[in-house]
């Protein structure tokens, strides 16, 4: 009798592994088609995705993973990503999805609510992810990957994670975006992402197209909706005031030279006064730019030799004040603040229906700029 | 030997271990659509009565150390058996809901973080079964895994919540209680259910060896593994803002922001993995407790396990298969708010008074035995 309990147990043992074993539905790696960049433009259906797939060589003769674009159509986000699937035979995966643009035709026309929602709420979709524009279509964006000789979507995004912050260009990401546009005046930016043609000097591939991306520009959005474009001196105020990015320069004459100055750190401060007036503090520090010669530069080195003069350091604070002054300016006058005077005001004071209706140009701002050379 | 015997500081480093549980998942969305931004100071609080709590009962473990009495023992010699089997029942239930909530976290994890698909019940019983292997080695089995793997967690949680800190702008917490220091008290008490994790000791109360210090390395373990769930809290709000009440499985969202994700794979998910073994060790700690529960309700054989009560809890782990954690939160834990309140944190205050009074209890029965023996013998003696 205990032999046969024996046999019985061993005999549930094995069902109940093989039931478990095969409960688990798995996909193989070479089964998925790992999205890392997506476009969203319009169509005569509704949206158009391109996808950058990259799909793990299924051949012996194949090394490394290459990536390809896939454009499918449909009345939604939702559905253009599931004909993706059927186009490409593998199940879309976004969990390493890079990247996402949206097309000229697509954030100029239309609300964008209804994706950024889709792609947030998202569970495996990276909400560090970049989100930006494009100057033309997401998908003739996503098809330049000829002519940079590499995948678009790991060239911007390493653009715009690791490059950008030294050369003074401001980005953001799907979550900073998506808070932007649900709290206080619900307004944020994107950063325009343009393709510049250069010439072809590859005598063996004349035909082929080269070139390279622009990030600069910056894009205002409302509620999900397009507003308007910085202009470059907008572009440069926004850096300025944006504690994150270093790189912005500033050109000045002293004795008939020309000296180019570079902002190695800074320190940003916005307070509130009791009068309600935001105070805006914008501690500048940099030196004159000399060859790339492997100098230390931030706010934590030993003091060198000044260059500059009084004067060129006045001509430094004057232009940055200007430029600051402009996306000021630009504010006010379209209504939006992605500089953060109204978190200012909420975290003093708190969340309230009068501070989401606080219009931009009822905020009265102190500036003030200094520079050190350092 | 017992083989469930841990001393104080396998207990002190399981109780780090089993802090963040639930804390890391579910319950930061949750506090956030109570109370937005202040949901770490509702953190905070709760933790202010959990050490107070635990203060009072590591007196009771040092008042116990040499009579080694069980709950159900002080109980019993203190408010009577009735009340007794009452309050291992109300502890019953509670860890039967804690575990199912946590199961429940753990199977969405695995199936939208890391995409892995499978139905209930073949997630549970593999669980469940090793679950029972404790049982069959003894609580010092699962002691010692912990003491084992307590390195690579602690690492894996520390890289997991510091990692994003360079993009977590602190100021989005401000300004400090706008939702309103009452609201924020009153949270604390309405999710307390999520908190008291050291309740497991009660199960172990005669198989914790004391030898000299009891309260410098629980307390420090205490105090480490609540700064860390405070932390994770205001870093996970401090990041989300709004969005933070939409994101039910906040550890596998705080990850995601580590800067290199982006070019060099997805660290967090291996972080994140290593970390849920600790998930794991909880629902394998609570279901050891809820049978040791039903064993001393039913006073059952504690040398064998009873497949009876295995099967039991068995099936209360299917009941996430027709019951949500949404609606098992908003019923049975918010009604039975205040009969768990009086196990987590009335029960641990009297635990010293309890155990002194049983110890004393203890000691009389034992003087009179040895007197009522030699009288007996006496009239046997001269035949009356």
């Amino acid at each position: 009798m205990y032999n046969i309990k024996k046999v019985f147990i061993f005999i549930a043992v094995v069902v109940l592994i093989a039931l478990i074993a095969g409960s688990f539905v798995g996909e193989d790696l070479v089964g998925r088609a790992i999205i890392i960049g997506l476009g969203i433009d319009t169509c005569e259906e509704g949206v158009r995705v391109t996808a950058e797939i990259v799909s793990p060589a299924s051949s012996g003769e194949q090394i490394g993973t290459f990536s390809k674009t896939v454009s499918a159509d449909g009345k939604s986000l939702a559905t253009a990503i599931s004909r993706i699937a059927e186009l490409t035979g593998k199940e879309a995966s976004l969990g390493r999805c890079l990247i996402v643009i949206f097309g000229q035709n697509y954030y100029e026309q239309r609300d964008l609510s209804n994706e950024i929602e889709f792609l947030i709420m998202s569970d495996s979709f990276k909400e560090s992810s970049v989100i930006c524009c494009a100057e033309g279509s997401a998908e003739e964006m996503f098809n330049k990957g000829a002519a940079m000789s590499q995948g678009v979507s790991l060239t911007l995004s390493s653009m715009f994670k690791t490059q950008t912050k030294q050369t003074a260009i401001v980005t953001n990401t799907l979550l900073q975006y998506t808070l932007s546009q649900r709290s206080l005046l619900k307004t944020g930016y994107m950063n325009q992402v343009r393709f510049i043609p250069s010439n072809n000097v590859n005598t063996n591939e004349p035909d082929k197209a080269q070139g390279y991306f622009d990030l600069r520009n910056i894009a205002i959005f409302g509620e999900n909706k397009y507003m308007c474009m910085l202009s470059d001196a907008e572009i440069r105020g926004l850096a300025l005031l944006n504690a994150d990015v270093i790189g912005s320069t500033f050109v000045c004459t002293e004795d008939d030279k020309q000296l180019t100055v570079t902002i190695n750190s800074k320190n940003i401060g916005l307070s509130l006064n009791q009068d309600d007036t935001v105070k805006c503090k914008i501690e500048l520090m940099g030196k004159v730019v000399r060859t790339d010669s492997g100098e230390v530069e931030g706010p934590l080195v030993s003091q060198d030799t000044k260059d500059l003069s009084p004067q060129v350091i006045e001509d430094i604070v004057k232009q940055a004040t200007e430029d600051v002054n402009a996306l000021l300016e630009k504010q006010r006058e379209y209504n939006f603040d992605v500089v953060k005077l109204h978190e200012t005001f909420r975290r003093k004071n708190g969340d309230s229906k009068q501070l989401d209706e606080l219009a931009t140009a009822d905020i009265k701002v102190e500036l003030n700029v200094t520079f050190k050379e350092k | 030997m017992s083989k469930d015997r841990i001393s104080i500081n396998q207990y002190a480093l399981m109780y780090l271990l089993l802090i963040a549980g639930g804390k890391f998942l579910n319950l930061p969305s949750i506090l956030a659509a109570d109370v937005g931004h202040d949901s770490w100071l509702t953190i905070a609080f709760s933790f202010v009565w959990d050490a107070v709590c635990l203060v009072f009962l590591l007196w009771a473990i040092k008042i116990n150390k040499d009579s080694q009495l069980d709950l159900s023992a002080i109980l019993s010699k203190t408010v009577g058996k009735v009340v007794s089997k009452i309050v291992l029942v109300i502890f019953f239930v509670m860890f039967v809901v804690r575990t199912n909530i946590l199961l429940a976290a753990c199977y969405k994890m695995f199936a939208v973080t890391f995409d892995v698909s499978t139905n209930w019940i073949v997630f549970v019983l593999p669980v469940v079964a090793l679950s029972v292997l404790t049982l069959k080695l003894g609580f010092t089995s699962v002691a010692r895994a912990s003491q084992l793997l307590f390195g690579i967690i602690f690492i894996c949680v520390v890289s997991l919540l510091f990692s994003p800190i360079a993009q977590v702008e602190f100021g989005s917490l401000l300004p400090i209680g706008e939702a309103g220091w009452g609201k924020i008290f009153s949270t604390s008490f309405l999710r307390s259910f999520w908190f008291t994790d050291y309740v497991f000791i009660y199960l172990l109360l005669d198989n914790v060896k004391v030898k000299n210090k009891v309260f410098s390395p629980v307390l420090t373990a205490f105090a480490v593994g609540a700064v860390l769930t405070v932390a994770m809290n205001a870093i996970f709000v401090a990041l989300y803002g709004s969005l933070a009440s939409q994101f039910d499985l906040a550890m596998s969202k705080i990850g995601v922001h580590f800067v290199s994700n982006s070019s060099n794979g997805r660290w967090d998910w291996l972080t994140l993995s290593v970390w849920l073994i600790s998930v794991f060790i909880k629902i394998v700690v609570f279901f050891y407790c809820a049978y040791k529960c039903l064993e001393k309700i039913f006073e059952f054989n504690s040398d064998k396990i009873n497949f009876w009560a295995v099967g039991a809890i068995t099936l209360l782990y299917m009941l996430p298969m027709f019951i949500s954690t949404e609606i098992a939160l908003n019923t049975v834990v918010q009604y039975g708010l205040l009969v768990f309140a009086l196990v987590q944190y009335v029960l641990p205050i009297a635990m010293p008074f309890l155990t002194k009074a049983a110890q004393i209890k203890t000691a009389a029965e034992k003087g009179e035995q040895p007197q009522k023996a030699s009288a007996d013998k006496v009239k046997e003696k001269i035949g009356v």
